[in-house]
């Protein structure tokens, strides 16, 4: 008896020598996070993966797991970010007729802007006597998470701090499009979704959709078309600027 | 075996772009390169065929989980950030005023007017 209870205590130890706990904890959380999601009538403020990482601190906490442990099991089921992003070409490659039909303003707003997203955020947390580590997770903040995930790879930045940010930034986008866009006499769809894409990553792709399917696909366009430039320009910058 | 067509082309398209960061010494990832050759890819096919529709269709739906165990994190940051709140606050909340500022009045000023003919 004494024996079978040992055995029952060292159990969890035995379970967590693979990644599967961690990747179940991940798929649970997350459907019931898109539950709960539903039930609390997509707010927009509080996007589905806040919710379901949430449900994930809990049941770490409650079953007493090392984050640091959770994280490398978890690693399994990250490692198909690779291939998710190379999927993310496909939408990209669907909506390029909106490129061609309106590219003169896309194609001259996309540059500076994802380029100044990444300038302002880098530049306000360097004046506010933030470390490098952390400038470097906020620099990505309006690029879409498997992209940045991948440009702090490169940089040194931290993803806890980099997920935060983005949530952050896709948050207050949606609430500086609608505060703005109005003072400015802005109303075109196109424009709208574009600027909530290029800012505000999924999360202002999301809002979009809300708007109109236009907005929503420029939005998508925007998010991706940011995310390739900011990828491409924001690790040799920081080469440059920060050396290695 | 559609979805894993679909999935070994993505795949393999990944390793591609990985490759190419690795050996022409890029810093960027090999996701991102693969994306670029992947949209390259079918604008010169002209077409997505069915099991690589399938495949990136799926992932995409699941990206959000994908990036969750990073979000996660957010709940165990702790002390390693003390001191830096009001510099990751002012950046995030002020940036983005920023920048959402500044897209709108670079879009606004680009984009054609509707009453204006085309001509160029």
């Amino acid at each position: 008896m004494t024996e079978l209870i040992q055995r029952w205590q060292a159990l969890p130890a035995h379970l967590l020598e693979t990644p599967l706990p961690a990747i179940a904890i991940t798929l649970l959380a997350f459907m019931l996070g898109t539950h709960v999601f539903r039930r609390l009538k997509q707010p927009s403020w509080c996007p589905p993966v806040l919710i379901a990482s949430a449900i994930v601190a809990v049941i770490l906490w409650g079953f007493d797991i090392d984050f640091a442990h959770y994280r490398e099991g978890a690693a399994w089921l990250m490692l198909l970010l690779g291939p998710a992003t190379v999927a993310l070409g496909v939408p990209l490659f669907q909506q390029f007729h909106h490129i061609r039909a309106l590219w003169r303003p896309v194609l001259l707003t996309l540059p500076p802007a994802a380029m100044l997203a990444a300038t302002y955020a880098a530049g306000l947390a360097w004046a506010l006597g933030a470390s490098r580590e952390v400038i470097a997770s906020l620099a990505p903040k309006s690029v879409t998470a498997p992209i940045a995930l991948g440009i702090i790879d490169q940089t040194g930045g931290s993803a806890s701090v980099l997920m935060g940010g983005l949530l952050a930034t896709g948050v207050v986008t949606t609430l500086a499009v609608s505060l703005f866009a109005p003072r400015l006499g802005v109303r075109d769809e196109r424009v709208l979704g574009f600027v909530l894409g290029i800012n505000g990553h999924a999360i202002g792709t999301v809002r979009a959709f809300e708007i109109s399917p236009t907005a929503g696909a420029f939005a998508s366009l925007g998010m991706g078309l940011t995310g390739i430039f900011t990828a491409l320009f924001l690790p040799l910058a920081w080469a440059l600027i920060a050396g290695q | 075996m559609s979805l894993l067509r679909g999935f070994l082309l993505l795949t393999g398209f990944y390793l591609l772009g990985e490759s190419l960061a690795f050996i022409l010494d890029w810093p960027v990832s090999g996701g991102v390169v693969g994306m670029i050759l992947m949209t390259l890819f079918l604008m010169l096919r002209g077409s997505v065929n069915k099991d690589l529709g399938m495949a990136s269709q799926s992932l995409i739906a699941f990206l959000t989980m994908l990036i969750m165990p990073g979000v996660v994190g957010i709940y165990f940051l702790g002390e390693e950030l003390a001191g830096q709140w009001l510099a990751i606050a002012g950046s995030l909340v002020a940036g983005t005023l920023l920048s959402v500022l500044t897209t709108l009045w670079l879009m606004a000023r680009f984009m054609p007017t509707p009453q204006e003919s085309p001509h160029d």
